[in-house]
């Protein structure tokens, strides 16, 4: 695979990956990745099962460090600065890149306390404006009118959309600058999925967010950018509208019309 | 329709139900057998026990033999402070114990070790426990005491505490730990507010069971504790237990004495029944 | 197409309309043919049979019209196969249209022939003669091209394209000739002229097949282009 680096044409590079190698034990997950995810523009990540697309996302915010045999060697550089070399505690660099994954968790505690966990652990707000922040962030997540009358329920109350858009208030709550989604509605019926699509299109403006997705159809409705991968390997890289009309490689071709054999 | 395949059909069903009923049936007079033992014991218990059982019993010091009067004041105290004592000291230690072998210790050596030698002291006679306590305290210090009891007693509580907690750990998904690391939460953080809240009913349930456990333990108070006929609240001397009591004036032929003995035996049944039914409900609660 | 998708069923449902698609091709080129050769021939029995057929091709533009959407709505079809149906779509819309130019030329074979023009009338039966047979030639080979995809080919068709133009305006200035001459033969001069627009007509939904194939198999849209202009584009 030739090191050939995508960037999309005219957009600013938020997070630029190059020469990313992943190992789990000997296993070489991630071969040679190079590719820059654009500010402020949703990044769809498909491709079919083990070829890589959440062990990368996972990469991008250093997740892979809680488990002893995984290692990634390369750079992540986020607005130029290198977030795997980094010296400074991991914690800091995952209030810049939050996660939200495909199962729903909400924390023990109440609706409220599940928002305000991430904001304590940077910033020390008074009541009032701990209040306002979160808010700001149920609102954010189209979750507000839902829920404004019961923050002191328990978060595990909630129904399974409305548990996952919690869990993206949550991570909108610290005000990271990139939002990483791992198969955020594959738990998901359709109408909660077409409300977390909804609530996409609008964080796209604020973050910058990458989202990894096994169903084509909505990495071709949610994303400005696609990027397709096949066992380890970056195939293609580009605008989704012209990934899905006129894709340049016969592979991702392939995938995309179902002609995977 | 093919009439052969029905009949066919028919016929392995009937001999399937044959089979179901006479399972059924076996598993139910087991079932019974069983239940029908726990029954009349409690019944002896609550019969035997209640007789004996009076204001006097919970105000009053144990008698002299052949005395009239008398109760288990200084017996339900002692048992009181020294298992009170005892899930004091060993449940900070179980607690942490168990973080580790599920949060830190999941694959090392360490853990590995910690967690055989946990599991052989789970099963250890408690009079071992309790001989091993005397050689330790008793002797060097020369005298009984119910700070040896309790220390005895914690020793019973440590491994039960460990397991539980380990086990209701290990049984909160990953799933959440993570979604708390990718917020930036560091990892002590992430166990004391996430985790440990998230396995709090079972950690509580195994603390209660510990301490239904140790309420009714008799050989390990023998050589640590002993007993008292008074009443004392120094834990550096001697103290009574319900257990040991129990076991003293059972064995004896006095009759007071005996009708105290199944008073006792009624409080302590009771308490463990209650602890475990609180532990239950407890935990059905939360999941 | 040449490799198959996972579903059998899709599959089967492209090939069953593309093969559809040159059914209706080759009716409507037929068409054609019929009527010209029925104004050859003077023929109001040709004409009429050219007419009763109108119907069949309208009803194949709608029920393949109909399958495509289904199509569409259940596969959501990508790329390739996404380009392939819109190119469907228009192609069924032009051979519609070519059936339509069929049908005025019969219809205008009927009026004269009720008119009483006979034979001994100056029509210049070679000269539309071999009109019709480049328009048709063309028809052939889009539609051959979209039954290969043959990008060679379709570009061959945009070349030849200005041939028939230049024949519709030779054709032209006999019958303007032919008219100064005898003003009674204005009537059907100006018939035939009709007839022979019809006949550049075909030519041009001709190139708008082959301009579809191109779009199909490189993805570009070449349309408004001069044939010089689109052969760099596709190299």
């Amino acid at each position: 695979m030739d090191a050939k680096i995508e960037t999309p044409v005219g957009e600013r590079s938020k997070l630029s990956v190059r020469n990313l190698n992943f190992f789990y034990g000997s296993f070489h997950a991630l071969k040679n990745i190079n590719l820059d995810i654009p500010e402020n523009k949703v990044t769809a990540f498909i491709g079919p099962s083990g070829c890589g697309k959440s062990t990368l996302l996972r990469t991008l915010n250093r997740m892979f460090e809680l488990y002893p045999e995984q290692r990634a060697e390369g750079q992540i550089l986020l607005d130029g600065e290198d977030v795997l070399a980094s010296k400074d505690d991991v914690s800091l660099i995952r209030a810049k890149i939050g996660m939200v994954f495909q199962k729903p968790t909400p924390f023990p505690m109440s609706i409220y306390d599940n928002i305000a966990f991430g904001v304590k652990l940077f910033e020390t707000l008074p009541r009032v404006e701990m209040d306002e922040r979160v808010e700001w962030a149920l609102k954010k997540a189209a979750l507000w009118g839902e829920v404004k009358d019961k923050l002191n329920q328990s978060g595990s109350g909630l129904s399974g959309g409305q548990q996952q858009r919690l869990c993206i208030a949550r991570g909108i709550a610290i005000k990271p600058e990139v939002l990483l989604l791992d198969e955020p509605c594959s738990a998901l019926d359709p109408i909660s999925t077409g409300k977390i699509e909804e609530l996409i299109h609008e964080l796209k403006s604020d973050y910058t967010v990458a989202i990894v997705t096994h169903n084509m159809q909505q990495a071709a409705r949610c994303s400005d950018y696609t990027a397709y991968m096949y066992l380890g390997d970056l195939i293609e890289f580009g605008p989704t509208a012209e990934l899905f009309m006129k894709p340049k490689r016969k592979d991702t071709e392939d995938y995309i019309t179902g002609r995977f054999g | 329709m093919n009439s052969a395949l029905d009949v066919r059909r028919l016929a392995m069903h009937k001999k399937r139900k044959r089979t179901n009923v006479i399972a059924l049936a076996l598993s139910l007079g087991a079932m019974g057998f069983g239940v029908f033992w726990l029954v009349w014991i409690l019944f002896e218990t609550i019969y035997l026990g209640i007789g004996g059982l009076t204001l006097a019993t919970f105000t009053e010091m144990t008698p002299p033999p052949q005395g009239e009067g008398g109760g288990l004041a200084n017996a339900i105290f002692g048992s009181f402070v020294m298992v009170g004592l005892a899930t004091l000291i060993g449940t900070p230690i179980g607690i942490l114990a168990g973080v580790y072998l599920a949060e830190y210790g999941q694959k090392t050596w360490l853990g590995g070790a910690v967690r055989f030698i946990n599991d052989i002291l789970l099963s250890a006679p408690s009079i071992v426990v309790g001989l091993f306590v005397y050689a330790m305290v008793v002797a060097k210090l020369k005298s009984f005491s119910g700070m040896a009891g309790a220390l005895a007693l914690a020793l019973l509580v440590i491994p039960v505490v460990i397991r539980t907690t380990e086990n209701m750990l290990s049984l909160v998904p990953n799933a959440l730990r993570e979604a708390a690391y990718a917020l930036g939460t560091p990892k002590w953080k992430v166990i004391m507010t996430i985790t440990l809240k998230a396995a709090r009913a079972g950690v509580l349930t195994g603390i209660l069971l510990a301490l239904a456990r140790v309420s009714g333990e008799t050989a390990p108070l023998l050589f640590t504790a002993l007993s008292n006929q008074f009443w004392t609240s120094d834990i550096s001397a001697p103290m009574a237990s319900l257990p040991v009591t129990i076991f003293k004036f059972a064995m004896s032929p006095y009759e007071n004495w005996q009708k105290l003995a199944w008073a006792g035996v009624f409080l302590i049944t009771m308490g463990v029944l209650l602890l475990n039914i609180v532990a239950r409900v407890l935990f059905k609660n939360k999941h | 197409m040449v490799d198959k998708h996972l579903s059998t069923q899709f599959d089967a449902e492209l090939s069953g309309i593309s093969t559809r698609v040159l059914e209706m091709g080759g009716l409507v080129e037929a068409q054609v043919a019929q009527a010209v050769q029925a104004l050859v021939d003077f023929s109001p029995e040709s004409a009429d049979e050219v007419l009763a057929k109108e119907g069949r091709v309208n009803t194949m533009e709608i029920e393949i019209d109909r399958d495509l959407s289904t199509i569409i709505a259940r596969r959501q079809p990508t790329a390739r196969d996404l380009r392939l149906l819109i190119a469907i779509s228009k192609s069924i819309a032009n051979l519609e249209r070519v059936g339509d130019e069929a049908a005025r030329i019969a219809r205008t074979v009927q009026r004269l022939v009720a008119s009483g023009v006979s034979s001994r009338m100056r029509v210049p039966m070679s000269d539309l003669s071999f009109e019709a047979e480049l328009a048709t030639a063309q028809l052939r080979k889009s539609l051959d091209a979209f039954a290969r995809l043959d990008v060679e080919r379709a570009l061959d068709v945009l070349k030849h394209d200005d041939e028939i133009d230049k024949e519709f305006d030779g054709l032209l200035r006999k019958l303007i000739t032919y008219m100064m001459e005898d003003p009674r033969t204005i009537s059907s001069s100006i018939d035939l002229v009709f007839v022979a627009k019809a006949i550049e007509r075909v030519g041009d939904h001709a190139k708008n097949l082959a301009e579809v194939v191109i779009y199909v198999v490189k993805g570009q849209d070449v349309r408004h282009n001069t044939p010089e202009a689109v052969e760099t584009m596709v190299r």
